[in-house]
């Protein structure tokens, strides 16, 4: 032979044979034929959609070839692939403007986690015991299918539930399409961070039963009632780009941002006026400023409109909420009301905004309801600078919203609803739920429990079929933002890179199953693979909307996939004059446990970096220190300083919080955001199983939460707590900052 | 004339949301340290958000201050690194050689901005979380410093692509993964020998102020104060 | 005192020299051990990572730094107090000289091992070596830590030259005593030593050349190893009294070591005849005119700072004044200045016992100093969201440790391989050399020249 190709052999053998010697395991692993074509070191960049939050921002995936190892036809092997590398807004998205937060950021640990579930999972012991047995994906969907096909042919129908996150574009065409089909059957809404009470407000107060988008970039002056705006609420990216346009994006304008909450928060902490408020009271100060905006003759109390019609009292002016009438239950000074009120009237356009624990106390409805009214009096309803309502999201709205969970646990512990099968699909009910609505012992109830989770968390631990999930990036997206932008936005994304596990794409498992299932079900679904649903919803849309760049379907389905979907300015729908709804009384805000024996408000928040506890899996979510507390790894209790002197708490000392429902225990952080009869906790850890990062970790503020509901609707009023403190202990917090709060004796002499 | 790059970071925009933080460990390859490391101060967050309190409840206020690497032009960290692992580039960068560094750690000491990290590990990245890392951006071993670099694998990709397209860089062009990221659009990143660039022009407000001038070190990012409401109500 | 003939003072210094009794192995075996740990820590570290340490974000210094500060500073004694005692011609120098040398050369040795120990990457320790890398890179000569490398260094060669050179009449003795093996290697030690007039000019010569020169080169050593942390931009670092604040502490620390180790011996050794009252008592003047000295720094230093009120001092000022390292800082007080301060200003108290108690408190003291100038400065640097804490872990303590019982049993070995007290010097001050006057070892003419 060549010299040269004995050289070459030699120096491979030679090589493998050292490697070999080494006890390098990669020679051992057989390498597969790359199923794409890229070049190593050169980044291509594709489309995606972040599913980290309900936002829906758009996304770009940085691609580059790797080598992975990944199971195809059940071999272990090496593969050359491309491999997601970084995740950046789309810059032509109207939701993201290319920026993301940074739970979208953290995205990419999803794809990658250690403790994913790879392949599907039989269970094998008792139920909650964790033992699963691997079994193949015909197996598995073959067992689903039967289940259902049981199911659908069943007499007297139903049996069918499915418990779900919020769930839009074609995902929601499927549940929708199951639930149709199967007569009887639950859709179960299990997030604890939702807008229904947002949509009901919204829906009476001008019709539009949908979260509305604020302008904040040409905005002049906010009035934000609890709204975590800038951090987790709605649709915090394209919140966070309007705030920083509304600041300094306007040469010689800038707006200025009042925030009314009993605890600042890291949206307050940009405020130019933190103003604390009672808990429960917001509704109240939002008429009191419109009491002093119409009794000032700023604006015609009638611009209000319909919305105002629904406060009662509103014709005569309010004269139940003048400033000094309101000033105790408020907390907020006469003369503070009054200026604010003449600041915002004179400044349009002006905005109000109102969520978290605003809207999740039992007057939240009410709450929302006048804050929609004094939107209206300022005129900022379907103006720039105010809150849109586009009129195609309306399409989104229509249907009604999922069932209650708390109702729903207890019809299925009661025997009221018998059902036989669950789908869990993007949810965590055993955590996303107070102890007190008894989810636990309602699944205990059901016999067959399939989950789609991706990681084995506290519900997918009660599953008897697991059918894993592909991450985000492994698979074809889409979606309709109901906020974020005045644009009519779908949007749609390919999967950036080939699934790295034996894992198949929630919605296909789905089609699969409703062909199998056949009937009416598989009429309603004719797609085999969700990227057809995507495609035929996309010529539905052309057919409606019409482009102008694309000369057909065909295009128009190619350009979408390019760019991330497809985006259109629409004229903003004004506030609808409907008819109907009575005058509603203020209610003051209850809270369950007596004052007396639980003295404090307890008040849980979304994390900026755990949401409602979904991201708490992901190292980075874990170890990025949060912005107020710079608590990394842990969980933590903010405390007043002048209550924990009272209580003779000092940051660390563990402290259990009773209250009428449960009790749990954190260590306390002096905090000098925060009311004195409030303590707050951050949602996310606490979780019994959900992978090594977090499991084990911290304490679930949900779990002691009271069963109260917000008044007219069927919301979880998750603010309306009261706990009792007791110390019980030392514990050690890892603060990235450490808390300046108490003088240190080094900073004593500052 | 060669590019002096600089940094520009309003405070009147942050709000503290720290996608920078996590943007910069997926893009440079920071290993997370785990909670028993965290705990122990070995966190490597090459930008941080430093959070201050003031006043008391209710009338308290909250300021978020993005600090990173100031690429200070009089760097302490430079003279005092015995090989040569920290040292000034041609384009104004605090450059951080990881090979060269035998980890004295001096260089950490003298940083007054505290925004040196050092490697007191192995990083660890539990797989396959490690097919996540940025093949542009080396992984640092045990023993050595690391900081941030204001993407210079970023700033080098952008210089090497417009000379090979034969244009210039435009302004905005280069932006590192923190500056990326940012939604209120808060830092912004440019060429400051360019006086028509944003960096430049934003260097120049009213509002802009240098963190810990009085040291002498002459850093390259500029913060622009926080501004307040200059409304006023209507009578 | 009587009288000792040359032959008797020959007898009985080289006396330890000869047989290992039991609590001499006793001895060496522990401090071996202790020694041995803290090379297996040590080994730990360098294979795990400096993380198996108490070092974090923005404590970067800790222990290591102390011990090296501590060890350098210790080393002054030594060859300054020789070198100055030389040329100022102090007969009590004679029993006091060669102990004093030896703590130089092993403290320095010791020091010297730290800087790499602390390194990151140890293994790379040569590249502190001026050589031009394969991209053509000499060190960093702006760099206060190549300062340290070079004089070091420079201090290291000149101090051992400083203690070989007037041991060669002593090898010959012990050569001329040996046999077989120990004969060869101190015959090869003593470099053909014969006693001639000529040998005996050149060696003093050489002697003198020596002390000269290595006072500056001592004095520049811990002017510079104190410009690692005055060259920083550190609060209660970037002190110009840094330079001098430490040689001060560098002699009265290095005094204090020499009294301990002196008291040890003339114990041990049965040195009573050698080592006299009115050596320690001299010793420990001098020792009390260090302790006033480094109050004087110290209170300067401290009453500056105060009065300056700086924002970036005053935390650091505070914390060791009455914050976390108030404990620390009142305890350094009182071993450095409080409890020597009446011991050696008081006649009375001014014995074998209270020196060397004196000592004691003093090298505890001097190393606490070292430890509150670093950590409370970096635990408080500018931006307070920064600040943090230090706590030592194992690792740590062990190698400290292990490097008291490395002096201690480098001291012991030593002792069996050389004379511990200079015989041909003592013996010179019985003899008049031409250029010296005629000298007695007696108790009562102490300083008679």
């Amino acid at each position: 032979m060549e010299r040269r190709d004995f050289l070459k052999i030699s120096a491979i053998a030679g090589a493998t044979a050292a490697l070999e010697g080494c006890g390098n395991p990669d020679h051992q692993l057989i390498r597969f034929v790359p199923e794409e074509d890229l070049l190593p070191g050169i980044a291509t960049w594709k489309p995606s959609i972040c599913t980290q939050c309900p936002a829906g921002c758009g996304m770009m995936v940085r691609v580059m070839q790797g080598e992975a190892e990944v199971i195809r036809k059940g071999q272990l092997g090496l593969l050359k692939m491309g491999l997601a590398k970084k995740l950046e807004g789309n810059p032509a998205h109207p939701i993201s403007q290319g920026k993301l937060c940074p739970r979208g950021q953290a995205g990419l640990q999803v794809t990658y986690h250690p403790d994913r579930i790879k392949n599907p999972l039989v269970r094998e012991g008792a139920r909650g015991s964790g033992q699963f047995k691997e079994i193949g994906w015909d197996d598995a969907i073959k067992q689903l299918a039967s289940q259902l096909s049981t199911l659908h042919t069943s007499n007297p129908p139903g049996g069918l539930a499915f418990v779900t996150g919020p769930l839009r574009g074609q995902r929601k065409t499927i549940l929708d399409a199951f639930t149709t089909s199967f007569q009887g059957s639950y859709a179960v809404g299990a997030a604890f961070l939702d807008d229904s009470v947002a949509r009901a407000a919204n829906g009476a107060s001008f019709g539009h039963a949908a979260p509305g988008t604020v302008d904040l970039a040409n905005s002049n002056y906010v009035l934000s009632f609890g709204a975590d705006f800038l951090g987790t609420w709605n649709s915090p990216v394209a919140q966070n780009v309007g705030f920083g346009h509304m600041r300094k994006g306007r040469p010689g304008m800038r707006g200025k941002f009042v925030q009314f909450e009993p605890r600042i928060s890291q949206t307050g902490a940009s405020a130019d006026e933190f103003v604390a408020v009672q808990p429960g009271a917001e509704g109240v100060l939002a008429l009191a400023i419109a009491h002093v905006v119409i009794a000032e003759k700023r604006k015609p109390l009638a611009s209000a409109g319909h919305a105002g019609s629904l406060i009662d009292g509103w014709a005569q002016g309010l004269p139940d909420y003048a400033p000094e009438k309101v000033a105790a239950q408020t907390g907020v000074k006469a003369e503070t009301i009054a200026r604010i009120a003449r600041e915002a009237a004179s400044h349009d356009p002006a905005v109000a905004i109102i969520g978290d624990s605003a809207t999740a106390q039992t007057n939240g409805y009410f709450n929302a309801l006048a804050v929609n009214a004094l939107n209206a009096l300022l005129g900022s309803v379907g103006k720039p600078g105010g809150i849109l309502f586009g009129a195609g999201l309306n399409a989104q709205a229509s249907k009604s919203g999922p069932a209650s969970l708390e109702l729903f646990a207890s019809q299925v512990s009661s025997g009221a609803a018998p059902v036989k099968v669950l789908l869990v699909y993007n949810a965590n009910p055993i955590f996303s739920a107070p102890t007190a609505w008894g989810v636990r012992a309602a699944l205990d109830k059901i016999p067959f429990i399939a989950s789609f989770a991706s990681f084995m968390d506290e519900t997918a631990l009660l599953a008897d079929l697991i059918l894993p999930d592909s991450s985000p990036l492994e698979s074809w997206l889409d979606d309709v933002p109901p906020s974020g932008s005045a644009k009519f936005v779908m949007s749609v994304a390919p999967p950036a890179m080939a699934p790295l596990h034996d894992t198949r794409s929630a919605p296909d498992v789905l089609l699969d199953v409703a062909q199998r299932i056949g009937g009416d079900l598989a009429k309603a679904l004719p797609w085999k693979t969700y990227d057809e649903a995507i495609q035929a919803a996309f010529a539905a849309l052309y057919k409606e909307k019409g482009s102008k760049t694309a000369k057909d379907a065909d295009e128009f389905w190619s350009r979408a996939k390019d760019q991330g979907g497809w985006w259109t300015d629409e004229p903003s729908a004004t506030a609808n004059g409907a008819s109907g709804g009575r005058p509603i009384k203020a209610s003051a805000a209850q809270f369950d446990g007596e004052a007396s024996q639980y003295p404090f408000h307890f008040l849980p928040f979304a994390s900026q970096l755990f949401y409602d506890g979904s991201l708490a899996n992901l190292p980075w979510m874990q170890e990025a220190p949060d912005p107020l507390s710079t608590v990394m790894w842990g969980t933590w209790l903010e405390i007043n300083p002048r209550t924990a002197q009272k209580l003779n708490i000092q940051r660390g000392d563990l402290v259990e919080v009773s209250s009428p429902h449960g009790k749990l225990q954190a260590p306390a952080l002096i905090a000098p955001g925060v009311a004195p009869d409030v303590v707050a906790m951050p949602i996310g850890q606490g979780h019994e199983s959900y992978t090594r990062y977090a499991s084990g970790r911290g304490a679930n503020p949900i779990s002691i939460l009271a069963p109260a509901t917000v008044e007219g609707t069927g919301a979880l009023a998750w603010a309306a707590t009261r706990v009792k403190l007791s110390a019980v202990g030392r514990s050690a917090m890892i603060l990235f900052g450490g808390s300046l709060t108490e003088a240190s004796p080094e900073l004593k002499h500052r | 004339m060669a590019h002096q790059w600089g940094m520009v970071i309003d405070l009147d925009r942050c709000t503290g949301c720290e996608a920078c933080v996590v943007a910069c460990h997926a893009e440079n390859n920071i290993s997370t340290v785990g909670e028993d490391q965290a705990r122990r101060s070995r966190a490597k967050h090459w930008i941080r958000v430093e959070r201050y309190y003031e006043g008391e409840f209710p009338d308290v206020q909250v300021k978020f201050m993005p600090v990173l690497c100031q690429q200070c032009d009089a760097a302490p960290c430079e003279p005092v690194c015995p090989t040569f692992a920290s040292y000034h580039t041609s384009e104004g960068l605090n450059g951080q050689i990881y090979n060269r560094c035998i980890g004295t750690r001096y260089c950490a000491n003298a940083c007054p901005y505290v925004v040196r990290y050092f490697n007191f590990f192995n990083p660890v990245w539990d797989k396959p979380l490690n097919l996540q890392l940025n093949p542009d951006v080396s992984v640092r071993e045990v023993g050595v410093m690391e900081k941030c670099t204001f993407c210079v694998q970023r700033i080098k990709a952008g210089e090497i692509k417009a000379e090979a397209e034969k244009r210039e860089l435009k302004d905005g062009e280069i932006q590192p993964a923190c500056v990326q990221s940012c939604a209120p659009r808060a830092m912004v990143f440019g060429d400051l020998n360019d006086p028509e660039s944003e960096v430049s022009r934003l260097a120049n407000s009213g509002r802009a102020t240098k963190l810990l001038a009085e040291l002498g070190t002459r850093p390259k990012v500029t913060y622009l104060q926080r501004d307040a409401w200059h409304g006023h109500e209507n009578a | 005192m009587a009288t000792k003939t040359p032959e008797q003072i020959t007898e009985d210094l080289m006396r330890p020299m000869w047989g290992l009794s039991g609590r001499y192995v006793l001895a060496v075996a522990f401090l071996a051990g202790v020694v041995v740990a803290a090379l297996c820590a040590f080994m730990w570290q360098v294979y795990a990572g400096l993380g198996v340490s108490g070092l974090r974000t923005p404590v970067f210094w800790g222990f290591y730094i102390t011990d090296f500060v501590f060890w350098i500073g210790l080393s002054h004694a030594g060859t300054l107090i020789s070198a100055i005692l030389r040329l100022a011609n102090a007969t009590w120098r004679r029993p006091v000289t060669r102990c004093a040398e030896v703590i130089t050369v092993f403290a320095l040795s010791i020091g010297a091992t730290f800087p790499i120990i602390h390194l990151g990457r140890p293994w790379l320790a040569f590249w502190l070596f001026p050589y031009p890398s394969e991209r053509g890179l000499w060190p960093n000569i702006r760099s206060p830590l190549l300062w340290d490398f070079f004089a070091i260094n420079t201090y290291l060669i000149s101090s051992v030259t400083f203690l070989l050179l007037p041991m060669i009449p002593d090898f010959a003795l012990i050569r001329d005593r040996a046999n077989g093996w120990k004969q060869k290697v101190y015959g090869a030690l003593s470099l053909g030593w014969t006693g001639t007039p000529r040998q005996w000019h050149r060696l003093e010569t050489a002697m003198h050349i020596m002390a000269i020169a290595v006072i500056p080169v001592a004095v520049s050593v811990h002017s510079i190893v104190s410009w690692d942390f005055a060259m920083a931009p550190v609060p209660m670092w970037h002190s110009t009294i840094f330079a001098p604040y430490f040689v001060a502490g560098a002699i009265f620390s290095g005094i204090a070591a020499l009294i301990l180790a002196m008291a040890l011996l003339r114990k041990f050794l049965h040195l009573e005849d050698y080592l006299l009252p009115i050596h320690f008592e001299n010793l420990g003047k001098l020792l009390l005119v260090m302790s006033l000295l480094w109050f004087y720094f110290v209170f300067a230093e401290r009453l500056t700072a105060w009065y300056g009120n700086e924002t970036g001092e005053m935390p650091v000022f505070w914390t060791t004044q009455h914050g976390t390292y108030a404990g620390l800082f009142w305890l350094m007080v009182f071993c450095n200045f409080l409890i020597p301060v009446p011991i050696l200003a008081i006649k009375k108290f001014r014995t074998i016992l209270g020196t060397a108690l004196a000592s004691f408190t003093v090298v505890i003291g001097m190393w606490l100093e070292r430890f509150l100038i670093i950590v409370p400065s970096l635990s408080h640097k500018y931006l307070t969201y920064s600040w943090g804490t230090y706590r030592p872990t194992w690792v740590e303590i062990t190698i400290t440790a292990g490097t008291f019982c490395a002096m201690a049993l480098l001291y012991m070995i030593f002792s069996k391989v050389v004379p511990l007290i200079s015989i041909w010097e003592l013996k010179a001050g019985l003899h008049a050399a031409p250029h010296t006057p005629r000298v007695v070892v007696e108790p009562s003419e102490a300083g008679a020249d």
